[in-house]
């Protein structure tokens, strides 16, 4: 039994980084409609920042981790500015080829620099040991990160319910010709939706670089593997980022833990969430709290 | 049939009939066959290393599965973020014959027009199946379960026992009237294949384009909903598209096993599946002669990076990756510099062109 309580509260880790890698996805999702598919390069430069800023140049952890994320917010901001704002009014297939030309540009980038072929890891500022409670053992790194993802996501939900520029992105998100006309700038939501994106993107790579070490294709792995999760809980959903997110780290964990080397399968993990995203696309799209307005043809 | 149109100064159609033929006028028909004629004759006329036979039948192989590419993205305005895996399907029906009765089977080295043919029609089954949800779903999430099934097929290829794992399954070089094919004959053989199978399929989605089942696709994709009013059914319009595009791919993952003599896991990974929707846009979505300059377009760009990356390695440091690194950033640059300059490709470029030697010297 404690088998099983170990592999959810891993699931529970692993699902709560999905679910702030899923926020950043949402975030763009909600107000411009666009799918970032460059989001994984995003999460990985994130990461890869903050290492060059601690590792290289010998800044304090705290602050490079810090100054990642406000590094990352205007490069996903200048991302938008250089390359979206362009596009604004095309067809929605330009604007999603665009991002997958974007993630073709950052994959090369990225590999220009050490950290597309060699592995880091941060250096160690947690205490080693684990924490250990009848039976089911997690160790600080993961314990603070999923505590360090909770406040993000609670600060992002207040930053939309509450904060002005949270509510202007609400609207633009419902309706762009009204919020047009109470006088909110449509471009520069859309500018400061990527930058957030960014930041909570920054965020993601940096805990999951701590827990899981620097290495590009992990890191890039998670902007796709985050497709599922947000088809789970509702393209435009934090909520529904949260709960499915950590559903599908718990399905992961369950699979590893249980399918893999039974039956001769090995690597469920890896695919088992995409055979949902399937059977959750034909029975019910609109995911577990997305608006049930799809459009069906 | 009668004017010159390169001489007339606009279109003079006086039915719908003359308006569907493929070819407008005697000259026209000429020049096509001269053309084709040309294809065919001058690897006669000049010796060719394999090296570069092997560029032309890449090249070759990529525009029949941009073809299939193009029926679902360009006519029917349905994103496929996973191409590459349906060409896997089609290499991997081969790989599967040569795998259970051995890879130099009678089926596979004599009965290999039936082969692609096999590989094709399985294609289509898989892209058909892929695209169900297209019954009840738009775009965006159609591109999401494109891409899922281009992941479940990588897990499968890869943690199979059955398909070797992702590792090579080699299939033998096929028998032609004048025995087995010599290891020098090889690429030149599959050129001549590969340009009657590119004729073929460039004719077949013309003649499609101007039948009703076309005429449904591009309906579909202009307004989905005028095209229900209509008396189409949207939903299957996209399944048979999805159905369609996975024929061609399989056609030209048959293709590409033959040509390599084998398949493996690495040739039909998700990148794969972005440079063939790359090579869609050069060449320009929603055109038959968009699907022939793509891909001869990205393939001679991929070329030319790799010789630049060596030039440059050697002046830059070693720990700078640029062999890897310049590929992906070139595609992603070509794709986001077309998008943003000319969304309509290379075909358009085609198009202003004839329309400015068709008007010289007088100009509008």
């Amino acid at each position: 039994m404690s088998y099983f309580f170990q592999l959810v509260v891993s699931g529970i880790v692993v699902g709560s980084i999905y679910a702030l890698a899923a926020l950043g996805f949402v975030l763009i999702y909600k107000s411009s409609k666009v799918l970032n598919i460059a989001h994984g390069q995003i999460i990985a430069a994130g990461a890869f920042i903050a290492y060059a800023l601690t590792g290289m140049a010998g800044i304090p952890i705290y602050l490079s981790f810090f100054l990642s994320m406000v590094i990352t917010f205007f490069l996903a901001m200048s991302v938008e500015r250089i390359f979206l704002r362009r596009l604004i009014g095309e067809p929605i297939i330009s604007v999603i080829m665009v991002t997958i030309g974007l993630m073709s540009i950052l994959d090369g980038l990225i590999f220009l620099t050490p950290f597309g072929s060699v592995n880091f890891s941060f250096p160690r500022f947690l205490p080693r040991t684990l924490i250990s409670f009848g039976g089911v053992s997690i160790s600080w790194t993961q314990l603070v990160g999923v505590i360090v993802t909770a406040v993000m996501i609670g600060g992002f939900s207040w930053f939309f319910k509450k904060s002005t520029v949270g509510i202007s992105m609400r609207a633009v998100s419902d309706d762009q010709f009204a919020s047009m006309s109470v006088g909110i700038s449509v471009p520069r939501v859309f500018g400061l939706a990527w930058a957030t994106a960014g930041l909570s993107a920054a965020a993601a790579g940096v805990i999951i670089g701590n827990i899981t070490g620097l290495n590009f294709e992990t890191l890039q792995a998670f902007g796709i593997t985050v497709f599922p999760v947000v088809i789970l809980g509702g393209l435009d959903s934090i909520l529904g980022a949260v709960v499915a997110g950590i559903i599908m780290g718990i399905i992961q964990q369950f699979a590893s833990g249980y399918l893999d080397g039974n039956w001769g399968l090995n690597g469920t993990a890896e695919v088992l969430p995409y055979i949902i995203l399937l059977i959750i696309l034909l029975f019910k799209p609109h995911g577990l709290f997305g608006i049930h307005e799809i459009e069906r043809v | 049939m009668s004017t010159n149109r390169w001489l007339a100064t606009g279109n003079y159609f006086t039915s719908y009939r003359d308006e569907q033929r493929i070819f407008f006028t005697h000259l026209d028909r000429t020049i096509f066959t001269f053309f084709l004629s040309l294809l065919f004759v001058w690897p006669l006329l000049f010796a060719v290393s394999n090296k570069y036979m092997l560029v032309i039948d890449n090249i070759l192989i990529a525009i029949v599965a941009i073809i299939g590419l193009n029926i679902v993205t360009g006519f029917a305005g349905l994103i496929s973020i996973g191409h590459a895996a349906f060409v896997g399907i089609g290499a991997y029906t081969v790989a599967s014959f040569s795998r259970t009765l051995g890879d130099s089977h009678v089926i596979i080295t004599h009965a290999w027009p039936l082969m692609i043919i096999l590989s094709g029609l399985m294609g289509a089954i898989f892209g058909a199946i892929v695209g169900l949800p297209a019954m009840r779903l738009k775009h965006l999430y159609l591109a999401i379960a494109t891409l899922s099934f281009q992941m479940i097929f990588s897990w499968t290829i890869n943690f199979l026992e059955f398909f070797n794992q992702g590792q090579t399954i080699p299939v033998s070089r096929v028998f032609w009237f004048t025995g087995k094919l010599d290891r020098d004959e090889h690429y030149l053989f599959w050129y001549y294949v590969l340009l009657v199978v590119v004729v073929l399929s460039g004719f077949m989605v013309r003649n499609l384009l101007r039948t009703r089942y076309g005429r449904c696709l591009s309906a579909v994709r202009d307004n989905d909903r005028a095209a229900d009013a209509m008396g189409m059914h949207p939903g299957l319009t996209k399944v048979y598209a999805f159905g369609l595009a996975g024929f061609f791919a399989g056609m030209a993952g048959a293709l590409h096993a033959y040509v390599y003599r084998g398949a493996g896991f690495e040739s039909f990974t998700l990148h794969h599946s972005i440079t063939y929707l790359a090579m869609a846009i050069v060449g320009g979505l929603g055109t038959l002669n968009g699907s022939f300059w793509g891909p001869a377009a990205i393939i001679t760009l991929e070329l030319q990076v790799e010789t630049l990356a060596e030039h440059a390695g050697q002046i830059f440091p070693s720990s700078w990756n640029l062999a890897t690194a310049l590929k992906p950033f070139s595609f992603g640059l070509v794709i986001v510099l077309f998008l943003m300059f000319e969304p309509r490709g290379i075909a358009n470029w085609w198009r202003i062109v004839r329309s400015y030697t068709k008007l010289w010297p007088f100009r509008y």
